[in-house]
Formats: structure tokens, C-alpha cells, sequence
């Protein structure tokens, strides 16, 4: 669409650009509107690449030829003290014996929490964009954890701290609804302890309510923005119709934000593989302090090959669900 | 167009009307007007129409409080003497107040603004120059980058695009170490070392670990930036653009007179998620500085120096320095609190608005 757009404006423009003769030349070299708009596309963008040559690119392809070495640390940077290397990747997988653990218990809170966070900010955006009173400080409670939940601030409030085992908040608060209401409940409804795995799953998400509510500040921002996308003809189609709240749900909300579903999942998933307190980035932290650069940057590495994989596959799938209008 | 007033009087009488209707075709019989299917519809409606908000209150009230309990904790356990920690008969409201707990992590955090020794070493306006200085930069260059994104074709655009989406992806942990040594042996332009006295120029522990990266567009969430500034960008309508064209602007001319002052609230959005961003980051600047302090970063070491400064390093738990864990939390979060109780609305309706919907 924007391809359109910018062809039919490039039309529009030529006349004038060539009549007005000052800017026909760029820096005295005759040039057509095109190739000239294009100087400028590549001059906006100037600053933000040579930038990103030497503080993204450049740290990146070190790291990677780091974890291909032996390394050392040495007055005037690193010295490799091996030449060309996989041995830093063997042993991850191979002698490492905490790499793997890591790995899959990361990759498996990933797969438990990524859908409940999502089904989760999906819910409560919904309720956040209903009209009703003291609709302003619901949304400025439920934003608080956007500002609030990337700091270290965190780490305290929640009782997850280097020292470790305080009873404090979190501790006294997650007791609080976990023993008593959660079992309680399940018990109620008669499915406690119908199996005992199932019991430790529901465990083990009720036990992170606090964590969950705390993470999805940003996905409720985003699904609140694709909510308001929601088109007023699409709802006035509906009622017409006759539907109900719940078919409306399915029928018009889930497809029109299923775009920022993807934009949702990937934030998520990003969000909880570079969080620096999960356990592999402990692991490649630790190996760093350690002065062990080559090893910790080929963790790194490693770790991050199976993110691209797990992203590239889950949006394969979630693709195949998305619903664009435009197109 | 009618004024508000105007509007809200339609409004009325609409309703007013509305009723008088209804209840005309109630005392003539639904049955004439509508079909069983449409009454059963309609009453369904008005059901759910009557429970549902009772449920939202609850639900909302529920987890708004899980929100709130931490911050709610924060605060009776900020203000409360340490004897009364353990107090089975405490809950919320402590016997007594104090502000001592408060005094103690200020001194220990070096906030105290009445310290007349180290005027300009207060950590918080240390953090506050860094974050202003850091965000203002990676505002102004994140915004002409994702400008050039959206308005420009240009060969290879979609392979600069993709770096941009990596460095969405990548985690900042990876290129940590290089960029640690980048710094520590700065050379100009990558090439060319600086040699002063004798040493070789490094950057650790300036402010120019945060500064340069921002200025060209770097800094953290820099990609997260460019792409929010990208959608903002290309969601303006094309003719304002044109007009100024037409009447002999040049690109960069035509962006500082007609773009920026249109994304205003954008700008602003942005700047103040950089903010908080930047105020929350220990990563790098634990990286970067072993000095230079933020608070993120002196909240981070809170506990380390609290062991040492009040229980001659004794190995204890959390447990019994929590007050003054809480009370530092406090003074951390308490500016970048304030920022959001006065700017709320433009978090919220600033990231609706600022193109974020075209993803």
C-alpha cells in the first residue's frame, strides 16, 4: 500500500521539484527525484547505522569469534590463547552440567507462561476498554508494573534477592492465596488431587499470579491499542446481527487483534529469554565474572540460536491464525 | 458540528425518546413489535448487562490489589520502627512512625540532599542528568532514523530493517564484554586510540557509556524506538508532507517544521517510557560503571551495604534489614512515581495513539 502511495506522490512532486531549480542538483550532481529522495532516505538513516556498526555490530561479531576461542583477559583487551574452536560449544552441551537444566527448564516456564500471559492481557485489556466508572485509575493501576517491574525494585518487592529467603512481601502475600483460597477452591470445585501432576500445575501458576499480573503490563498497553482499532461499523455490524457478548468476543475481537497477538508473543517470549534473572543468563553472567569471555559468550550463542528457532517456529504457526484486514 | 453542549442534549432526549418508545410497545405487547428471538436476545442482554459490571469490580479490585500489595507493603513496612518487624499483631498500620529507616538508605544510597560535603554527588540528580541527557539524545536520533524508515525507499532498506528488528531481539547480554572493552580502550571512530598522559582513554565509569550510544540512535530499547517512531510515522497522512515539498522544503527542513511538531505526544510517549528505561537499567550501568552511581544501581548493592554498614558484615538473611530494603525501594521508585501520577495519560494514551496499533 505504501509502495502505492509513494509512487503517486513521487508524480505529484516531480514538476515542481525540477521547476523550482535550486534543489534539481544534489551537491552539484544531477540526479533524478527518485535516486535523490533516496540519498535523503539514506541520510535520515545515516547516524543510526554508522552508530550501529560500532556498538551492535562490531560487540556482536567479537562476541561471536570469542566464543569460537579460548580467551583471557589481558592489558590492552582479550587475548585468544587457542586458535579456532568448537570446544566451548562441546562443552556446554557436553560438560557443563548445568547448561542443559537450565535450558529446558527456561524453555519450559516459556511455554507454560507466554500463553497464560497472552490470554491473560487479552482479558484484561478487554475489560480495561469497557466504559465504566474510574476507568482511568483501573488502567493507571494495572500500567504501574510497566514503570515499575524492569527495575531491581522488583527483585525486592517480590522477595526475589542475591541474599535470598525473606519471608517478606511476597513470600507472606503468595502463602496467603495459594494454601488457603487456591486449594480451597479446588477443592470445592472437587478436581484437588484428582492427579497429582495436574494439582502441582495449577500450583504452580496460582503460586505465580503475582508474577503473571506483574509481567503484562506492556501486552495490555498493546492489545488496548489494537482494541481501539476495532473498527465502529464492525460493532455496530455485530449488534445488528445479534450477537452476543461472547460471539462478539470470537467473531470481531480475536481476529482484529490477532495481528498484535504476534507482536504480543514476540515481546513475551524476548522478554522472558533476556530477562538477566532467568537461569541461563545467570549461568552466562556468572562465566563472565568468572573471566571465562569465550565460554560465556559461546552459552550466549548458543542460547540464542534456540530463542531464533523457538521464535521462528511459533510464528510460523501463529501466522497461519492472523487475520489482516488490508491485504 | 454541534458543540458539546449541543451533543449531550441529542443524547438526552434520544433516550428520553427511546424510553417513551419502549414503553409504548410494552403496554401495546412485545409480541407485535419483535420476534421470541429478539425478546429472549434483548432480555439476555439487559441480564448480563446488569451482573456483568459487579463481576469487573471484583476482578478488577482482585488483581488491582495484587498489584497494589507490594507497594502497599512497601509503604507500612518504609515508615515502620524494625522492632516492630516481628510483631504478630502488626499488620498494615505500625504503632509508631519513623522516618529513621528512610534517613539510614538515603545515607547509604548518598541521596541525602542536606549532605553540604558532596553537593553535586547526589545519586539522584547524577541519575536524573544521565537519564535526561540519555533519553533527549536517543529521542531526537531514534526519531530520524525511524522518519528515514517510513518516508523513504531506498536499495537495501529491508536488510537495515531487519538490524533494526535484531536488535529488538538480541540481548544486550551478548555484546556486553566486547563493548565493555570498546570502552575501556576508546579509540575514535574505532580506529584511531586517544592517548592522554600516557593512558588510553577510557570511557568506563563516564557518562559516555550511555551518551554516545544514544546519540547514535544505541541506546537501550533503541530498536524498540525506531520501530514504535516508524509506525508513528507512516500512520501520518502523506500530504502534509507534500505541501511542504510544494512549496520548496527540503526533506530535513520538511521533517523539523511539519513532522515533528505532529508528533508531539509521540515524542513525549516516547521519552518518558526512555526515561523510566533508562532510570530502571542496572544492567548497564553495572556494566559500564563501577563508580558512577544510579540509583538502580545503589539500590541494587542496598542490601550488601546495609550488612556492612549496620551489622559489621554478619552473614544474615533479608529478614531483619527489610525495613531499610523497603524504604530504599521507596526512595528509588518515588521520582519516576511521581513523573507517572502527573504524565499518567500520556502513557497510556500516548502508546494508543502512537502507532503502535499498524504492527
Amino acid at each position: 500500500m505504501s509502495e502505492k502511495n509513494q509512487n503517486t506522490a513521487a508524480e505529484t512532486e516531480q514538476a515542481p521539484a525540477v521547476k523550482s531549480g535550486k534543489s534539481d542538483d544534489f551537491k552539484g550532481i544531477k540526479m533524478s527525484y527518485e535516486k535523490r529522495k533516496a540519498m535523503y532516505g539514506y541520510g535520515f538513516i545515516a547516524l543510526w547505522f554508522i552508530g550501529s556498526i560500532y556498538f551492535f555490530i562490531m560487540p556482536l561479531v567479537q562476541s561471536l569469534i570469542y566464543s569460537f576461542h579460548q580467551t583471557k583477559v589481558a592489558e590492552g583487551g582479550m587475548q585468544y590463547t587457542s586458535g579456532f574452536t568448537v570446544k566451548n560449544y562441546v562443552d556446554a552441551f557436553r560438560k557443563d552440567q548445568n547448561y542443559v537444566p537450565a535450558l529446558t527448564s527456561m524453555l519450559k516456564s516459556t511455554f507454560l507462561n507466554t500463553p497464560l500471559i497472552i490470554v491473560f492481557s487479552v482479558f484484561i485489556a478487554v475489560i480495561l476498554n469497557q466504559k465504566f466508572k474510574g476507568r482511568t485509575l483501573a488502567r493507571a493501576i494495572f500500567f504501574l508494573p510497566v514503570i515499575i517491574a524492569t527495575g531491581p525494585v522488583f527483585d525486592i518487592i517480590t522477595g526475589n534477592m542475591s541474599t535470598g529467603g525473606f519471608s517478606g512481601g511476597s513470600d507472606q502475600f503468595s502463602s496467603m492465596f495459594e494454601t488457603n483460597l487456591v486449594d480451597d477452591l479446588l477443592t470445592f470445585l472437587g478436581i484437588y488431587n484428582i492427579s497429582d501432576k495436574l494439582t502441582t500445575v495449577i500450583s504452580e501458576l496460582t503460586a505465580d499470579i503475582m508474577n503473571l499480573v506483574w509481567k503484562c503490563g506492556i501486552q495490555i498497553l498493546l492489545f488496548l491499542s489494537a482494541l481501539q482499532g476495532i473498527p465502529f461499523s464492525a460493532k455496530e455490524a455485530a449488534s445488528m446481527e445479534g450477537a452476543t457478548s461472547w460471539e462478539y468476543f470470537w467473531k470481531i475481537t480475536v481476529p482484529y487483534i490477532s495481528p498484535m497477538m504476534i507482536a504480543a508473543l514476540v515481546y513475551t517470549i524476548v522478554d522472558s529469554f533476556i530477562d538477566p534473572t532467568n537461569e541461563v543468563m545467570k549461568l552466562v553472567l556468572s562465566q563472565s565474572k568468572e573471566w571465562n569471555h569465550g565460554y560465556s559468550a559461546a552459552l550466549a550463542w548458543a542460547y540464542f540460536a534456540i530463542i531464533g528457532i523457538v521464535m521462528a517456529i511459533v510464528l510460523a504457526i501463529i501466522n497461519k491464525f492472523v487475520y489482516y484486514e488490508v491485504e | 458540528m454541534a458543540t458539546k453542549k449541543e451533543e449531550k442534549e441529542f443524547e438526552k432526549e434520544r433516550k428520553a425518546n427511546a424510553k417513551a418508545r419502549i414503553a409504548r410497545m410494552k403496554a401495546e405487547g412485545l409480541e407485535k413489535y419483535f420476534t421470541p428471538e429478539q425478546i429472549r436476545y434483548n432480555r439476555n442482554r439487559r441480564i448480563v448487562g446488569a451482573i456483568w459490571p459487579v463481576f469487573r469490580f471484583l476482578i478488577l479490585f482482585g488483581l488491582g490489589f495484587v498489584i497494589m500489595y507490594p507497594l502497599m507493603f512497601m509503604l507500612s513496612t518504609a515508615f515502620r520502627p524494625n522492632e516492630q518487624m516481628s510483631d504478630p499483631s502488626i499488620v498494615w498500620l505500625p504503632k509508631s512512625f519513623t522516618l529513621d529507616n528512610l534517613k539510614d538508605s538515603a545515607n547509604i544510597m548518598k541521596v541525602s540532599f542536606w549532605d553540604p560535603a558532596h553537593p553535586l554527588q547526589n545519586t539522584v540528580l547524577n541519575t536524573i542528568v544521565l537519564n535526561v541527557v540519555a533519553s533527549v539524545l536517543q529521542v531526537i536520533t531514534c526519531s530520524v532514523t525511524g522518519y528515514g524508515f517510513a518516508r523513504f525507499k531506498f536499495k537495501g532498506k529491508n536488510a537495515f530493517f531487519a538490524l533494526v528488528l535484531l536488535m529488538i531481539i538480541i540481548p544486550p547480554q551478548i555484546t556486553t564484554i566486547p563493548m565493555f572493552l570498546q570502552y575501556r580502550y576508546f579509540k575514535l571512530f574505532g580506529i584511531i586510540p586517544i592517548n592522554i598522559g600516557g593512558e588510553q582513554l577510557s570511557l568506563i565509569n563516564s557518562g559516555w557509556t550511555m551518551y554516545l550510544p544514544a546519540l547514535f540512535a544505541n541506546g537501550i530499547k533503541a530498536g524498540l524506538f525506531i520501530y514504535i517512531f516508524r509506525q508513528f510515522f507512516r500512520g501520518l497522512p502523506k500530504e502534509l508532507e507534500d505541501a511542504a515539498y510544494l512549496d520548496g522544503c527540503g526533506p530535513f527542513e520538511t521533517y523539523i517544521k511539519i513532522m515533528v511538531p505532529n508528533a508531539k505526544t509521540s515524542f513525549l510517549t516516547v521519552f518518558l517510557f526512555s526515561i523510566v528505561w533508562y532510570w530502571n537499567d542496572f544492567y548497564v550501568s553495572s556494566s559500564f560503571f563501577s563508580e558512577n552511581r544510579t540509583m538502580a544501581l545503589m539500590l541494587k548493592n542496598l542490601d550488601a551495604a546495609l550488612t556492612a554498614q549496620l551489622f559489621n558484615n554478619q552473614a544474615i538473611g533479608a529478614r531483619p534489614i527489610i525495613v531499610w530494603l523497603e524504604s530504599g525501594c521507596l526512595l528509588a521508585i518515588l521520582p519516576i512515581l511521581i513523573m507517572y501520577i502527573f504524565l499518567q495519560k500520556y502513557f497510556v494514551e500516548g502508546v494508543e495513539r502512537s502507532g503502535l496499533t499498524g504492527m
